[in-house]
């Protein structure tokens, strides 16, 4: 694949030592993957370890600077074994990380499963069936991205008490179903489909629901996968909202559990550590099996 | 007689079955749009409402104060800290954040060997969650067992405890942040790069112009409307920082970390004063809303190339 970089870079090369400026060139870029994978990986790689060494083991090789400061000398699923509650230690210091996954498991499945629901449904009206003066319907949509979300948690909050949702799951579930930004998104998406399809499935006696479903919903499916994605991400990381919305232990998600686990003044290292993978390792895996979906999300969403 | 009669109730009948069919149609977009106005647009409502009342979780709606609330604000010199330090944190962040990708993708967005993957590593910050990311860089910044400290060792030096400084802070949350944020910006000026038409830097090439030149003449002017764009939304974003603060430093030492929106929650849920927080938010909101406005109007017409 050429690309403008590359034609960008042969002149100059040409105009170089030929076959060594390219080695330089080759060299060069090598160090600079190592410089970049060492600053964005580095903390990454350290918590891993951490999670599957002993406390007194991580603080015994700080200092000085060694490869054990990273790597574990002895490998041990013991802060696993404590934050889940399976261990005695960890039973006794109430500590019971697989409900927060839990309940962020069930937060994230249902909020996924209704906002594909709900946000294909709206995005399909806008794409693709007749209502006039559409546009007044999709402006408003659309001036909610003019509302910045840390700030109008408060009010949400005021709302979701009204309704008397205060400490429950659907406070956590309800007022994500729909996302003005995923409507948008699928919206572009499902008016590049040829309507021709639609037409032909009228004329076959079709219904609107069943032309969603037959018809649209398959030849959508890639959008709707980076849109089940981008919503798994923002639910399971969420962590202003369910920490105001919800005061009960055992509505805890995972990201407010770690957070108060490790703001006590005591710090359990390697516990914090394993409590932190657990925490990141859904999203990781995910984002590390689809990125081309997860990129495309971040443009869609970056240029709107 | 009687045709013009049937073509009337043709011409009635074709109309309810037009009707039917838009009231059909409105049912698809119905549960989103009543999401929308119930979770977005009535808790600014409510929030308008709150901020002119003593307004707080346990003793419900109190007092009518009008002004009250907002005067508070504006004689608060708390809140007025607060405001600075958001300010300060988003002056700090932004431009760093922005030179930062624009070089990182200048880099990444090369077809070459091994730069997919480079790619995948500067993203993986960006889908970790904000409090995985905060308590894992206040780890590394801990004077005694961080790492950070255990590299510096190598060199012979030693960090003053970065989150425990008021002047250090909120720099060390700056950086924590950039880094986590900085693959999301990068990936888009990728595909503003990627945008760009092979044949205008042939053409340059052509005329005789450096790869400097090119740059500077080419790339940047064309890249112009996505970096607005990226500054516009990530001072948005940064004006909100919360999650950081709360997990790093609670808004302190001695306030330098004391950021707007963590002063909010403070109010409304730690001092149980609900009116004030809304009012807070209210002024907040209609500040970044006057912002949005103008990105949005800046921004028309002005992405296609």
């Amino acid at each position: 694949m050429s690309t403008r970089s590359d034609a960008a870079v042969t002149p100059t090369l040409r105009s170089g030592a030929g076959a060594m400026g390219r080695a330089v060139e080759v060299i060069a870029r090598y160090t600079l993957y190592v410089v970049l994978g060492v600053l964005f990986l580095l903390p990454f790689v350290w918590m891993f370890f951490g999670s599957v060494r002993r406390e007194i083991e991580i603080h015994g090789y700080m200092f000085p600077f060694s490869i054990n400061t990273i790597v574990p000398v002895e490998w041990t699923l013991q802060n696993f074994l404590d934050i889940y509650g399976i261990s005695e230690e960890g039973e006794k210091g109430g500590l019971r990380f697989h409900r927060g996954l839990l309940n962020s498991g069930i937060i994230a499945a249902a909020v996924v499963g209704l906002s594909m629901l709900f946000n294909t449904m709206a995005a399909y009206f806008f794409a693709r069936l007749p209502f006039p003066r559409k546009n007044l319907l999709l402006a408003f949509v659309l001036a909610t991205f003019l509302l910045p979300f840390e700030v109008t948690v408060v009010p949400l909050y005021l709302v979701v008490s009204e309704l008397g949702l205060r400490d429950t799951y659907l406070a956590m579930i309800v007022p994500f179903y729909a996302s003005p930004f995923i409507v948008f998104m699928l919206t572009q998406f499902l008016g590049s489909i040829p309507k021709e399809l639609d037409e032909a499935a009228l004329v076959d006696g079709a219904n609107y629901w069943q032309i969603l479903w037959s018809v649209v919903f398959p030849n959508a499916l890639p959008a709707l996968a980076t849109a089940a994605l981008i919503e798994f991400q923002f639910i399971w990381n969420l962590f202003y909202w369910p920490l105001i919305a919800t005061s009960s232990l055992d509505l805890q998600v995972i990201q407010v559990m770690i957070a108060s686990q490790t703001t006590d003044r005591t710090i359990y290292w390697g516990r914090t550590f394993a409590g932190l993978v657990s925490a990141v390792l859904p999203v990781l895996l995910l984002f590390l099996g689809c990125q081309r979906f997860y990129f495309r999300g971040a443009v869609l969403s970056g240029m709107k | 007689m009687s045709a013009v009669v049937a073509a009337r109730s043709a011409r009635r009948r074709l109309l309810t079955l037009q009707r039917r069919r838009y009231l059909v149609a409105l049912l698809f977009v119905l549960p989103a749009l009543l999401n929308f106005l119930v979770f977005r647009y009535i808790p600014m409502a409510l929030a308008a409402q709150a901020s002119l009342y003593d307004y707080s979780l346990l003793a419900g709606w109190g007092d009518f104060v009008l002004w009250k609330n907002f005067v508070r604000a504006f004689e608060d010199d708390i809140f007025r800290t607060s405001l600075w330090v958001s300010i300060k944190y988003a002056i700090g962040k932004v431009p760093l954040q922005v030179l930062f990708a624009l070089l990182l993708a200048l880099f990444v967005s090369r077809e070459v060997r091994g730069m997919g993957v480079i790619r995948t590593i500067i993203f993986i910050p960006v889908v970790t969650s904000l409090v995985v990311a905060a308590l894992l860089w206040s780890m590394m910044y801990n004077k005694d067992l961080g790492l950070l400290q255990s590299l510096l060792g190598v060199f012979g030096l030693r960090h003053p405890g970065l989150l425990s400084s008021s002047t250090w802070a909120l720099p060390a949350i700056v950086v924590m942040m950039v880094w986590k944020e900085v693959g999301f910006s990068t990936i888009i000026f990728v595909a503003g790069l990627k945008g760009i038409p092979t044949m205008f830097y042939d053409a340059a090439a052509i005329d005789g112009a450096n790869r400097l030149q090119q740059f500077l003449y080419i790339t940047l002017p064309l890249l112009k409307p996505i970096t607005l764009f990226i500054v516009v939304t990530q001072t948005i974003s940064a004006m909100q920082v919360f999650v950081p603060i709360f997990v790093m430093t609670q808004g302190g030492p001695f306030f330098a970390t004391n950021a707007v929106v963590y002063y909010i929650y403070q109010n409304g849920f730690h001092y149980n004063d609900m009116g004030y927080a809304s009012a807070m938010s209210f002024f907040i909101l209609a500040l970044l809303v006057t912002v949005a406005y103008f990105q949005f109007k800046l921004l028309k017409g002005n992405v296609e190339y």
